[in-house]
């Protein structure tokens, strides 16, 4: 297991310098100078220079790169050339909170209404409750998230004022404050994810249900609940985990159209900022962090396996 | 809801504000101090007429500005205390607050509620001391000598003194730490005199020193920091809570998420702030802070200009001010010269020689069919005043109501399809689709520009939304065929003039490849003197003369298809009383603002 392990880290490691090259050069490739928009009030040729000097931004890019890579592998991100220039590891600390409540509480709904649904859906194949299942998934999928957001939007908070409409309140502040910010955004993404994660449930389920030592137990006499959810749901959530882990890995980063209707200033939030201003130490420490989530999603979602099926252990 | 313009003024409220402004001209030209003595331009407060003067010879002299306000406030029912959460519409972060690296309205619109310039202006637009108690001016207008107020503190507990003012002053006149280096250009030293009295000593008189360059907010280089607050905390961290001698003190900025600001107790002025708290929370989408402001989340809008669309359904909402005043700034959409098709290599003519070069028959046919009134219907939901030049209605004295039917610009299709039919492009037939360049924010109302030109000229025009960073580049490159911008601009003519409409202006092309455009979108041998020399005069009815004349020149040439000016809306919930005291188009003063 240490030896799996060890190899999928370092493989994850060189994964994330990959990307952070690719970034970095591919940065500074497209069109658009941020120090020229930064000054673009100000009008004076002169400072744009002093400051591209200043911040070093002048020099080859090697250098520049060099830089980065030796400062970041001892966790200095640099700062934001916008505005205060705040460290970017600080923005990074305080988005990744926001991120990860919006996640992980979104998770926890996606779950909650999925897995009921899609193994409703699968033990009651072409019932009512399937095309139910199947119809309301459908619609979750359809619906954009950010719409869906500014329904609930002007539902509960607009109109019926049960709950606030935009901005993100630390947990450290009260439990309740922070979790009535978080619904309305963890609704709108939650529900398109759980539509997802209902799907792959029914028809991995359905393909787990027709299998031969399914029949076989059935006809061994266990009863319905034992049947589900001993046998068929552990084999069936094997693909489902797979969704689900590059699901979670892409919620943590890829939420920025609800963090925008929401006034949650996220990673992905952080990350389009950054894009836009090319805010280059921003969006490159942002992608970093966000690559590095995605690998060791992965790498969490590999370990499930072998949990869920010690013959997948076996045989790597 | 209730909408206040000028309408709500009594006549007797009309006849005063004629009397002032009437009076505000009648002086010696040749006079450095425009007109005042030595005993009007001290303070420490200057009478209501040296203030018109001295605004008027600024630029700032704005009649919708000085309108007793009319309507829409309740003053009766203000009492002390209570939290204030604003939205900041249009915004993701206030990415600083340090007025050294300030260049959005949103973020000094903040900044004014923390830290204090040495002047400021007044519920009544009169400029008067902020951390000045007084000053003395001699006779040649170019020494100022300022008397500090005593006893003020900073937020930190620092004490407030001379020494901070020039190490305000040193700090903004460095390029490297300041971008507003170059409003200090006509300072020539700034020496302190002891504690509490410093001096400064121009170069020339200007007319604006008082009330821009040492104003608090639209000056931001003698907007004064703390010593020794930047010492501990740093820059960067100064930029997110800066430590001020403002009515509020900043508790908490979070990137993104807000500025939370607590009363200061210590600030010199013990009637002041009335609240107890106030939250800002930035809001980059329109529909979120329509339903933040309904819902009770917010309760009131500042920032950057609330979305067209939100407008109307505000002033249907009962419980909704929305206050609607004359802005500054003019919005045009600008044509490349260099463009095969509308090309003009020399403006250094009369108008009725580039009548014979196709490149300006296009230009002015362009000019002619952009249909204002519609494009305000359509892309600005009717709110704003139909553009010919830069000089708007909030600049007052200098705005020329007579050039919407003068100039060459006047809408008239049928002229406009005659040029381009003389240009060898009749209905359109053989001309290119042109790229119309825009934000993303901005595709819809550049949407509406493409219709109308399609509409009445037969071209097609392809919008090419790209982020501002690109955006800039390429117009500073004239890497562009049409492009849709402005200036959010300030109340001097200088301001659409300078900035824009002469050769040497900072956004004319400022990157381009010289050897292949020798300027960027436009060049006028005749505008660039009269705009030169518009800007040393103290006479106000000559510089008046000098700047309308530029304007129609600028129109006439068609230096861009000059759009609309903008109107200033502030919405806030009928619970807030904002005071008239505070209500300066482009700033939000919360000291005096209270929740009944």
């Amino acid at each position: 297991m240490s030896r799996f392990l060890v190899r999928r880290i370092f493989g994850a490691l060189i994964v994330m310098f990959a990307v952070a090259t690719l970034v970095f050069i591919m940065l500074r490739l497209v069109p658009g100078d941020p120090i020229a928009a930064m000054l673009y009030d100000a009008g004076d040729p002169d400072a744009v220079d002093e400051i591209r000097t200043k911040l070093g931004l002048d020099r080859p890019m090697y250098v520049q790169y060099g830089k980065w890579l030796w400062n970041a592998v001892q966790g200095d991100f640099g700062r934001s050339i916008y505005g205060s220039r705040v460290e970017v590891s600080r923005l990074l600390m305080e988005a990744l909170p926001r991120t990860l409540s919006l996640a992980s509480l979104s998770f926890i709904i996606a779950m909650v209404i999925a897995v009921p649904a899609g193994l409703i859906a699968a033990t009651r194949r072409n019932s009512r409750a399937d095309y139910a299942v199947t119809f309301v998934a459908f619609l979750g999928l359809s619906m954009p998230d950010f719409w869906l957001a500014i329904l609930l939007i002007i539902a509960f908070a607009a109109n019926l004022h049960w709950l606030p409409a935009i901005g993100y309140v630390p947990l450290a502040k009260g439990f309740w404050p922070w979790l009535s910010h978080l619904i309305l955004p963890a609704l709108a993404v939650g529900t398109a994810f759980s539509a997802i994660v209902a799907r792959m449930i029914r028809s991995s389920m359905l393909e787990v249900l027709n299998t031969e030592y399914m029949r076989v137990a059935r006809s061994k006499g266990l009863s319905e609940r034992t049947l589900i959810m001993t046998h068929a749901l552990p084999n069936a959530l094997i693909p489902v985990v797979t969704v689900i882990g590059i699901a979670f890995a892409l919620l943590m980063s890829g939420t920025v159209v609800v963090e925008n209707v929401f006034a949650i200033k996220g990673l992905g939030r952080l990350l389009i900022q950054g894009i836009l201003n090319r805010d280059y130490p921003v969006v490159q420490g942002t992608i970093l962090v966000v690559s590095a989530i995605f690998v060791f999603s992965n790498l969490l979602v590999d370990v499930l396996y072998s949990i869920i099926d010690p013959r997948i252990r076996l045989q790597s | 809801m209730s909408i206040k313009t000028l309408d709500g003024l009594t006549l007797i409220e009309r006849a005063e504000l004629e009397r002032e402004l009437a009076s505000a001209y009648d002086f010696d030209s040749k006079d450095p101090l425009f007109g005042l003595s030595k005993h009007d331009m001290s303070g420490p407060h200057m009478s209501r007429r040296s203030i018109l003067r001295l605004m008027a010879a600024a630029g700032t002299l704005t009649a919708t500005n000085m309108i007793p306000m009319a309507a829409g406030f309740n003053d009766s029912e203000a009492v002390s205390g209570g939290t204030l959460t604003c939205g900041w519409a249009g915004v993701g972060q206030i990415v600083t607050l340090d007025p050294a690296q300030i260049n959005q309205v949103v973020q000094f619109q903040i900044m004014s509620n923390v830290l204090s310039g040495l002047m400021h202006i007044n519920p009544d637009l009169v400029g008067e001391g902020d951390l000045a108690e007084s000053w003395e001016i001699d006779s040649s207008g170019t020494d100022y000598l300022f008397t500090l107020r005593s006893g003020v503190t900073f937020h930190n507990g620092d004490k407030f003194d001379a020494d901070d003012v020039l190490f305000t002053y040193n700090r903004s006149k460095d390029s490297t730490k300041s971008i507003h280096s170059r409003v200090l250009a006509n300072v020539n030293d700034v020496e302190k005199v002891n504690d509490l009295q410093v001096r400064f000593k121009l170069d020339k008189p200007q007319a604006s020193f008082l009330t821009k360059t040492l104003e608090r907010s639209s000056g931001r280089a003698m907007t004064i920091v703390c010593r020794g607050a930047l010492e501990s905390m740093g820059e960067s961290q100064y930029g997110l809570t800066p430590v001020g001698t403002g009515p509020f003190k900043i508790i908490e900025h979070q990137l993104g998420q807000g500025v939370e600001m607590d009363k200061f107790a210590d600030y010199y002025d013990p009637e002041r702030p009335k609240l107890d708290k106030v939250i800002i929370k930035p809001i980059s989408d329109a529909e979120p802070l329509a339903a933040a402001i309904e819902s009770g989340d917010i309760q009131l809008i500042g920032g950057n200009p609330i979305a067209a669309e939100l407008v109307d359904r505000f002033v249907a909402n009962p419980d909704l001010v929305v206050d609607e005043v004359a802005g500054p700034g003019f919005q045009s959409i600008w044509i490349n010269p260099w463009h095969e098709h509308m090309k003009v290599s020399d403006f250094n003519k009369p108008v009725s020689e580039l009548m014979k070069e196709k490149g300006f028959m296009v230009r002015l046919a362009f000019a002619k069919a952009m249909d204002r009134d519609r494009y305000l219907k359509q892309a600005q939901f009717g709110r704003g005043t139909p553009a010919h030049g830069t000089i708007n209605p909030a600049m007052g004295f200098y705005f020329d109501e007579t050039l919407a039917e003068t100039s060459n610009q006047k809408f008239d299709v049928t002229e406009a399809q005659r040029l381009m039919a003389a240009a060898g492009y009749p209905g359109g037939e053989g001309f290119p689709t042109l790229k119309l360049t825009t934000t993303p924010s901005g595709r819809r109302e550049a949407t509406v520009v493409a219709d109308i030109f399609k509409r009445n000229l037969g071209v097609k025009i392809q919008i090419e939304a790209k982020e501002w960073s690109v955006n800039v580049e390429e117009f500073d490159t004239m890497k562009w065929d049409l492009r849709r911008s402005g200036s959010g601009g300030d109340f001097d003519p200088d301001d659409g003039i300078v900035d824009w409409m002469q050769t040497e202006s900072k956004f004319n092309g400022r990157n381009r490849d010289k050897s292949i455009y020798p300027f960027g979108y436009f060049s006028d041998k005749e505008a660039d003197e009269l705009i030169a020399e518009q800007s040393t005069e103290a006479d106000l009815e000559k510089r008046r003369a000098l700047v309308r004349k530029v304007d129609k020149i600028t129109s006439d040439k068609v230096a861009s298809i000059f759009l609309f000016h903008p109107a200033n809306i502030l919405v806030h919930h009928i619970s807030v009383n904002f005071p008239k005291q505070s209500r300066i188009p482009g700033l939000v003063d919360l000291d005096r603002v209270t929740i009944s």
